[in-house]
């Protein structure tokens, strides 16, 4: 049985990568598979608390994250072809059009 | 004490494959990593005996995401990234630090700590016994949590449906061009074709403006 607090740092170690990813990354398909990497330390966090605590709710919350993280990966890759037909890219630097 | 082992042996893998994830400049090689790391993390959760999240990792993660992208990938034809300078903006960098400090800061709490939360019944062997990790899982979704599984395949649906319409040819073009026959044929056009047509050629006029 290995301890609750190990999941944790590992977990944490993914975030971090993650953020990383998402922040300096250019490549926008880069940003969203950063994106899946917290999703997954966030599952990680779950399951290893539903372990720790002798609850399943934890399991079927990762059950709806990973939901969540389907439809989050649809459209956001659907957005990502639709930047890419209309300007040609999906590097960050070049789309600034909210920029004020 | 060979799941310990087991476990640092898959958490230095998965470390390994998640900053690869970040570094790679290949995005094909990256969401190989991706689909590394996510089979690592199935085989963590069977060893903690959630049976049933580590088969739905395999088969949605690993199985549709990650195909996914690498379609998307293959679709768009993307090559390396250009090697450039890391430009590192301070609002990025104080997000950074933030998120670091806190971070740390949680994981000495969670360590030091004792859970506020009694302590369940449903301890892994207790789940063994009660019928196995799927079953009572199963039974918990479908009793506790029916009312959010329902409303998770209206998400389902509005997903699909949000991005087919996204993802959809632009029309703009052509809407523009009818629109100067209209206003030539009649000068009260229908607006809504106005309304398509003026966001399209304000944004090409940005991007323009953007890249210089």
């Amino acid at each position: 049985m290995v301890p609750v607090d190990n999941y944790l740092v590992l977990a944490t170690v993914m975030f971090l990568c993650g953020t990383l990813g998402v922040l300096f990354r250019r490549n926008l398909i880069m940003v969203l598979m950063a994106i899946e990497l917290m999703l997954n330390a966030v599952n990680l966090v779950f399951v290893a608390g539903s372990q720790a605590l002798g609850n399943l709710d934890g399991q079927v919350m990762v059950f709806f994250i990973i939901t969540v993280a389907a439809c989050e990966a649809a459209v956001g890759l659907a957005m990502v072809i639709a930047l890419f037909r209309r300007y040609g890219t999906i590097d960050t630097s070049f789309l600034r059009m909210l920029r004020g | 004490m060979t799941q310990q082992v087991l476990f640092y042996i898959f958490a230095a893998l998965i470390t390994l494959c998640s900053i690869g994830v970040i570094t790679v400049r290949n995005p094909v090689t990256a969401a190989m990593y991706l689909v590394s790391d996510l089979f690592l993390l199935a085989g963590i959760y069977a060893m903690m005996q959630a049976h049933f999240v580590a088969a739905i990792q395999i088969l949605v993660y690993a199985g549709a995401i990650v195909v996914l992208f690498i379609f998307v990938i293959m679709l768009l034809n993307l090559g390396p990234e250009a090697r450039q300078r890391l430009k590192i903006p301070a609002p990025e960098l104080a997000v950074l630090v933030i998120t670091t400090i806190a971070f740390i800061g949680v994981a000495i709490m969670m360590t030091n700590g004792q859970p506020t939360v009694p302590v369940g019944a449903l301890t892994p062997k207790a789940v063994q016994a009660a019928g196995g990790n799927t079953y009572v899982v199963g039974m918990v979704l479908f009793t506790k949590y029916l009312w959010p599984f329902e409303l998770s395949s209206m998400l389902i649906l509005l997903a699909t449906i949000a991005s087919v319409v996204i993802a959809k040819k632009d029309k703009a073009k052509a809407v523009k061009s009818t629109r100067k026959e209209q206003t030539l044929t009649s000068p009260a056009a229908s607006s809504d074709c106005v309304e398509a047509a003026a966001p399209a050629s304000l944004s090409n006029g940005k991007v323009v403006h953007g890249t210089r």
